[in-house]
């Protein structure tokens, strides 16, 4: 009787086990799925608010790795120049008026509306996430991520995957407390070449801001190989001329 | 012409001057207002997102401008020292108003390896003393070669941005001081040779960064520096490890006092982020004078520190906290000095029409002591809230100067609003509060008033 309960056991223990090890496993496909390793891309990032008003803003970003993305604004005007590094949780933003990089943090938002930095400059989600639980249903998963560490943006995120595409199509993201604090909805697959198929249109929307929404639209995703020097401070000035 | 006409002369040039004033705040207002009714009222529509991104394709060439316009309104503290040192005779009018009108332009060519750069800023301005004035400024201009990520070189005018602090850089050992009322602003660069040259690394230390800087000074180039001709060299080694970002900086002349610094910054969070500065300087210099007007030379090496940190609040609001030991300002005593002899200067003049002791302090005011940060240990300490009340792109502020040697300081509420592409409204008023002899206490305003548009394109 003792035998069998603890062959219960053990079969029981390596099975949890070997869940929160597909889950992980899976999260990195659904990284590798969304980018590249190394890679460039233009994004247009757009606040609507309540009263369907828009302010629009264009990116240029070059990724490398799991947790390196340097970015430079192109327009509008107003915002010309600036531009963002992010090596794991280190964030900062150069202004062209201010001449150097100050940091910043994942929290804040250089743009304004719902996307914060750490979703304009997103990381691969196993850098900042551990698979706590994947849970199964009709054709997707539901993983149930934990942050790494405190210094991560959401404590907890939720995130529906589309299982035979290995894409995520919701994410949800919630503070320490337990709120929700944003929703981001993946739409558009499109087919960007080089064996690049991925949503285009990311939305989101945030009990916070009731009403208002913000989409990061994206165009020219293409695999780059850039070198380590492109993610430092003495590089953020010159990002525009990778282009 | 429409100017011209408005600035033809006294009275009625003045009564225009006021209703030009008048429209100028309308005309901010109005704007700012609607902005906010069309946010109120609009019905909702559907979403029609452009999918099309045209800066895909890069020119070579590159304009940006950015069109200010700056209405300010000064109310005159007729008691204080520095009121009475400019204006010992008093002043008819309590206010002071001054319009402003400011383009800066910048352009750029690249070609391949090869980048040209220029930012210049024309201003053109109007007040109750002046009739038209304006200025032309070449902020920077310089050739920049970089023939490969890691290594980069700089020749020209070039503004040089060290330090991590936001309201005080004292490791900033090649550009001018910062305007704490807009530590933001762009500022003019000095003439000089930099480079580049960056090192990536696995392991703790993950980047390292050498910038050398070599400036020359004569009578013709960087004159700020010195009349005597010399080469001014320097430079800055910078460290990312253990997330933390840490550079060591120095400068080495002749006549140009040496100087040592390094700074440093780190997020301890993700809404926390603490930095510091250190920096001395070698055999520097302070002039001082007593109260009878004799001026002394005192050198030391000094030391300038640096500490602060920036938080956002869960409910989005961004707190910057910095404490500033300036080792070359001023003690209270010394402070007491000057201000005992603006103060005997203006009995002199009232008693006997007798300008020297003021002619004496205005000049010493204007080389030394008339400036901002002028003592020894400041507090400063700005709070934005970002888009309270759920209105995108307000953002309100309010900024707090305090000199803890002798208790005075400066509150600056203000309110930023972004309602269209490209436009930004600005109306900001600084209030001074100190005692008699104090730094805040004898500024010449006890308020000013400043809205700005700006207009991006």
């Amino acid at each position: 009787m003792k035998k069998s309960l603890l062959l219960l056991f053990l079969c029981q223990f390596l099975a949890v086990s070997a869940v929160a090890v597909d889950g992980n496993e899976m999260l990195q496909k659904v990284d590798r799925n969304l980018n590249p390793e190394s890679y460039e891309m233009y994004r247009k990032l757009i606040n609507i608010e309540p009263d369907g008003s828009k302010k629009e803003f264009i990116m240029y970003s070059v990724k490398k790795g799991k947790d390196k993305i340097a970015s430079v604004f192109l327009s509008p005007a107003s915002e010309k120049g600036r531009g963002t590094l992010r090596v794991g949780e280190n964030m900062w933003l150069y202004i062209p008026n201010v001449g150097k990089p100050i940091r910043i943090t994942s929290l804040q938002s250089i743009t304004g509306g719902v996307f914060n930095n750490s979703d304009i400059m997103r990381v691969d989600y196993s850098a900042e996430y551990n698979c706590e639980k994947a849970e199964p249903s009709d054709n997707e998963y539901i993983l149930y991520l934990k942050a790494k560490t405190k210094s991560v943006a959401y404590d907890r995120v939720k995130m529906w995957v589309d299982y035979n595409k290995l894409l995520p199509f919701k994410i949800e993201c919630f503070a320490s407390s337990g709120m929700l604090i944003k929703t981001l909805y993946f739409n558009k697959i499109k087919d960007f070449g080089g064996g690049i198929v991925r949503p285009a249109v990311i939305e989101t929307d945030s009990p916070l801001y009731k009403g208002y929404r913000s989409v990061i639209i994206f165009a020219k995703v293409e695999k780059k190989d850039l070198p380590d020097e492109v993610f430092t401070l003495n590089y953020m000035s010159k990002i525009e001329s990778l282009r | 012409m429409f100017f011209k006409r408005y600035l033809q002369t006294d009275y009625i040039s003045r009564r225009k001057s006021f209703h030009f004033r008048i429209w100028l705040l309308l005309l901010f207002l109005s704007i700012s207002f609607s902005g906010y009714l069309r946010a109120e009222d609009k019905t909702s529509e559907t979403l029609d997102l452009d999918f099309e991104i045209p800066e895909v394709e890069k020119k070579p060439y590159e304009f940006l401008a950015e069109l200010e316009i700056l209405e300010t309104v000064k109310g005159l503290d007729n008691d204080s020292l520095l009121f009475l040192q400019k204006y010992p005779g008093g002043r008819d009018e309590e206010t002071f108003f001054q319009t402003d009108l400011n383009l800066k332009v910048e352009g750029s060519y690249q070609a391949q390896t090869l980048k040209l750069y220029a930012r210049l800023n024309g201003s053109f301005w109007y007040n109750d003393e002046e009739d038209w004035e304006n200025d032309l400024q070449t902020e920077e201009a310089y050739l920049s070669i970089q023939p490969s990520p890691s290594v980069a070189f700089d020749v020209g005018k070039k503004v040089l941005k060290w330090g991590k602090g936001y309201a005080w850089n004292p490791a900033a050992f090649f550009s001018r001081p910062k305007d704490l009322d807009d530590p933001d602003a762009t500022l003019e660069g000095y003439f000089s040779a930099s480079g580049d040259l960056i090192k990536s690394m696995d392991g703790p230390l993950k980047t390292m960064a050498l910038t050398p800087v070599i400036l020359p000074v004569s009578s013709h180039i960087n004159d700020e520096w010195g009349a005597e001709k010399e080469i001014v060299w320097g430079g800055k080694i910078y460290f990312f490890t253990w997330d933390t970002d840490l550079d060591v900086m120095f400068l080495f002349g002749e006549e140009v006092k040496d100087r040592l610094g390094f700074d440093f910054s780190k997020n301890i969070s993700s809404n926390f982020e603490i930095h510091g500065e250190a920096a001395v300087v070698f055999d520097h210099v302070k002039y001082i004078t007593d109260k009878d007007g004799n001026l002394y030379e005192e050198k030391n090496n000094v030391l300038n520190l640096l500490a602060g940190m920036r938080y956002q609040t869960s409910r989005n609001a961004t707190i910057i906290f910095e404490y500033y030991r300036n080792g070359q300002g001023y003690n209270s005593d010394e402070i007491k000095d000057y201000f005992d002899l603006v103060e005997a200067g203006y009995q002199d003049y009232t008693s006997s029409g007798n300008m020297a002791k003021l002619a004496i302090s205005r000049e010493y005011g204007s080389q030394f002591y008339n400036k901002q940060t002028v003592m020894r240990d400041y507090l400063y300490l700005k709070v934005t809230q970002k888009e309270p009340f759920d209105i995108l792109y307000f953002t309100p502020a309010a900024t707090c100067i305090f000199n803890i040697n002798d208790k005075s300081a400066s509150l600056t509420p203000q309110i930023t609003y972004a309602p269209i592409t490209n436009l930004e409204l600005d109306l900001k008023a600084t209030f001074s509060f100190g005692k008699e002899h104090t730094e805040y206490g004898e500024k010449m305003n006890d308020y000013k008033i400043v809205a700005a548009a700006r207009y991006y394109f």
